[in-house]
């Protein structure tokens, strides 16, 4: 009887001890990791922000925009990248490392970080450009909505740098100026769509247009040469 | 009870064996050698038996064949009641029965105990020591996880070093051309049959040694040993002033012995098994492969020596060392025993002491390997964002994209191949700069031909913001003229 309860009693105890190995330890092939916190933290964290709330790229989980972005855009842009930019195709479709459950696993975590209904009510500009722009009417449209913080040129102000430069412009897709004039990137100062002038919300057309006043400064060769004449001779090729 | 006794009398008239275990037991040793100093050797005794216990009870659940060792670590693991507990007693084990053989090494080294007349017993253990790592790296292949595949390619990558017969070697070692089931059905009669039999007779050799020549003296500065003097001055001193080992001198033993079993089972219950890690498959690279703790510094070796010295150094140098430690007592026979007189030899240990742990620390964090996933998982630090222009927030995606993470840490996080760019703009100038993604060098690579002009830009404008809030950048000459500005602080331009 005593050594049955002693017995009992063992069991407990080393079944909570805590040097048991975990029922899934880390012996999952990296391709079989369908846990959304890990999955984000090895491939999305150090771009967009530890949460999603935006680093160097924007930010992923803001209300806002996860109510108007759909799974669709989500996964492709996952799976293939966004090319001439910096993020990268992740699917092995492209070339990446992740499965397409891994993928599915991925949009299905973004998702969950906001719950549903959080952006009841708010109605932002649509996520793709519903109507063509003009870069023309977008100077206008930029003068009145952007110049007090990027100046009034466009390539820098007191509170915001250049968003003309040609670099810069090389390197950023035309949704990418379209989700952020329409998100901004609250966490670094810039206002969305509702903000540039408090009380005047840009409409669709006012930011397809400024976008393609945007793109309209691009350059066929950007970058060249490089500054103080550095790496003339050593001037890279194309990709 | 007598019925007890009468067995027990009838055994021994038949065997015998109560008088000489008896006198074993009570052999005399010097009054100040019971001393907590001495108790390294019968420690690492007694894990070796605990390692022969735990080590049967595994083997009647392991399966030694390549397609189901893996699996049968896992059901251990998981399907066995305290299976987990089993293994992870026996991998702790061996950890500390390496560590207290280590000990005991260096507390004979530092007594002076191989001198005179103890000098085979010191080689003894010597080959006690080759063979107790043989046991660790073999064991370590059991596991036949991913650590264990990559051991054992840099382990036959050594071997087939070796001139002319290496290719031959490397085949004996692996049972083939690769490393497969017969690798471990190999690895697996090492570690079972025929080391543990060589252990098991060194061993007793060894005590047999301890007996018949006694423990060693404490030492004491002057008392010098001389081979006409030493055996009378010995038995001098066990007449004069010494205890029977039972009951006098085992307590030290026994509670030291215990308390490295308790910490032994307490590490196994804290820490828990050591893998198995991922299934030994080399078409997963994305993988960190580590040696066991004995075996990191080793491990840091090979990643630092430059490949022209590799082959010397690993073949050559362990004949050397090697046979420096079996030379040992036959070169130092005589003469001083105390380690206060003998500042050589305490200095060649710590030397050795220091380099071995730096190795083992620097194993731990291999500066020398990129972190693969740093590009896509160690975040821009959020100061290093701020108030930068759209230009500069693009060149930190590049700098991410391009991987240059994976050797450069931003924030103390990142790889550590290449040297931490959080001041780089206080030392390099705008045109370094760009030379030096374009160029690499010095273990870099050269990205020239892999950015595009916009990317180079956005890259040097964002590595040109990496300076200490108040620190101004390095300019050349040229800016300064341009901007005419003020005389800048003094700062290295290299
Ligand atoms: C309240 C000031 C403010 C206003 C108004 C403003 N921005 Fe910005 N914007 C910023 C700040 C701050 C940043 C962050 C980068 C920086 O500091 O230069 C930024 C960044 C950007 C970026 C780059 C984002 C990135 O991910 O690199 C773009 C593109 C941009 N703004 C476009 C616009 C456009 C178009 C408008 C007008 C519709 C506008 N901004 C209005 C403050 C502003
Ligand atoms: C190396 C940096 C980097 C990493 C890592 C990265 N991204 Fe991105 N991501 C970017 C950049 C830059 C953009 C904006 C590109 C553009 O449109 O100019 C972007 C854009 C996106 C967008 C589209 C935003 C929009 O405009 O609607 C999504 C969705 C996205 N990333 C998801 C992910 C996910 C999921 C991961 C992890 C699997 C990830 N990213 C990892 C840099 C990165
Ligand atoms: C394979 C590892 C590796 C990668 C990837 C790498 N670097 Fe380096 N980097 C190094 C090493 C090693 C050095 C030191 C070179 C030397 O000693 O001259 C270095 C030096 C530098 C320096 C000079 C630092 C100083 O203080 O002298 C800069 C700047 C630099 N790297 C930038 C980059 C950038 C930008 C990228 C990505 C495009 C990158 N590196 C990618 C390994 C790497």
């Amino acid at each position: 009887m005593l050594l049955a309860v002693m017995m009992l009693a063992s069991t407990v105890a080393c079944n909570n001890l805590p040097g048991r190995p975990a029922p899934v330890s880390d012996v999952l092939r990296p391709s079989q990791q369908t846990d959304f916190a890990a999955l984000y933290a090895q491939n999305c964290a150090a771009c967009h922000g530890p949460r999603g709330e935006g680093g160097a790229a924007i930010a992923l989980a803001g209300p806002l925009y996860l109510a108007t972005v759909s799974d669709q855009v989500l996964r492709s842009v996952t799976t293939d990248g966004i090319p001439g930019t910096p993020m990268p195709a992740f699917g092995q479709s492209a070339g990446g490392t992740l499965t397409v459950q891994q993928i599915a696993a991925l949009v299905d975590g973004i998702r969950k970080w906001v719950p549903a209904g959080a952006a009841e009510g708010v109605r932002p500009p649509s996520y793709v450009a519903g109507v063509p722009g003009e870069a023309k009417r977008g100077a206008i449209v930029y003068q009145s909505f952007c110049s007090s913080c990027h100046g009034p040129g466009g390539d820098g102000g007191k509170a915001a740098g250049s968003i003309v430069d040609p670099s810069f412009l090389a390197l950023v897709s035309d949704q990418g100026l379209r989700t952020t004039v329409i998100f901004g990137r609250p966490e670094l100062g810039a206002p969305d769509w509702r903000g540039d002038v408090p009380g005047h919300p840009m409409t669709d057309q006012e930011v397809s247009d400024v976008v393609a006043w945007m793109a309209a400064h691009r350059v066929p060769y950007p970058g060249q040469p490089y500054p103080s004449g550095a790496g003339k001779s050593l001037q890279g090729g194309e990709r | 009870m007598t019925w007890l006794r009468n067995i027990a009398n009838w055994l021994d008239s038949r065997l015998g064996l109560w008088a000489p275990v008896r006198d074993m037991a009570t052999h005399r040793v010097p009054r100040r050698s019971a001393s907590f100093f001495y108790v390294f050797g019968s420690a690492a005794f007694v894990l070796f038996i605990l390692q022969i216990v735990t080590g049967i009870l595994l083997a009647f659940v392991y399966v030694p064949t390549g397609a189901d060792a893996w699996n049968s670590l896992q059901a251990l693991n998981h399907g066995v009641w305290l299976g987990w507990f089993l293994r992870a007693i026996h991998g702790w084990g061996a950890d500390f029965m390496v560590a207290v053989v280590l000990l005991h090494l260096c507390q004979v080294f530092l007594f002076g105990a191989y001198k005179f007349p103890r000098e085979l017993n010191w080689v003894i253990g010597v080959c006690l020591l080759l063979l107790t790592l043989g046991m660790a790296f073999t064991g370590q292949v059991l596991r036949f996880d991913q650590d264990a595949y990559w051991g054992l390619g840099i382990g036959a990558s050594i071997v087939g070093r070796v001139p002319f017969v290496g290719a031959v070697l490397v085949h004996l070692l692996l049972g083939g051309p690769m490393i497969n089931g017969a690798t471990l059905s190999r690895f697996f009669t090492l570690h079972v049959f025929v080391i543990p039999a060589l252990l098991i007779g060194l061993v007793g050799l060894h005590l047999l040694l301890v007996l018949k020549l006694g423990i060693n003296e404490w030492p004491m500065p002057g008392r010098v040993v001389r081979r006409e003097t030493y055996l009378r001055e010995y038995e001098e001193e066990l007449r004069k002033d010494s205890i029977p080992f039972v009951p006098d001198a085992i307590w030290k033993d026994m509670v030291f012995a215990a308390a490295i079993v308790l910490a032994v089972m307490a590490c196994a219950a804290l820490f828990g098994p050591f893998g198995p890690r991922g299934i030994p498959d080399p078409t997963i690279i994305q993988t960190v492969p580590q040696p066991d703790f004995f075996f990191l510094w080793l491990y840091a070796l090979l990643a630092l020596l430059p490949p022209q010295m590799e082959t010397p150094v690993l073949l050559v140098a362990p004949i050397f060392v090697i046979g420096a430690f079996l030379l040992l007592p036959f070169v130092a026979g005589e003469g001083e025993k105390s380690w206060r007189r003998r500042p050589v030899a305490v200095l060649s240990m710590l030397l050795i002491a220091v380099s071995l742990a730096s190795l083992t620390s620097l194993a731990n964090r291999t500066p020398w390997s990129p972190v693969m996933d740093a590009w896509s998982g160690d975040p821009v630090p959020r100061p290093d964002l701020q108030g930068r222009s759209p230009l500069e927030l693009r060149g930190a995606l590049v700098f991410q994209d391009e991987q240059c993470r994976n050797c450069h840490s931003l924030g103390g996080v990142g790889g550590q191949r290449g040297p931490a760019l959080d001041a780089v703009a206080t030392t390099l100038t705008q045109d370094q700069l760009i030379r030096q993604v374009l160029q690499g060098g010095g273990n870099m690579p050269a990205y020239g031909k892999n950015l595009t002009p916009p990317e180079v830009t956005a890259l040097v404008a964002f590595l040109e913001t990496l300076h200490p809030v108040g620190e101004l950048p390095a300019r050349n000459a040229s800016q300064k003229e341009m901007e005419n500005a003020a005389p800048l602080p003094p700062q290295s331009v290299r």
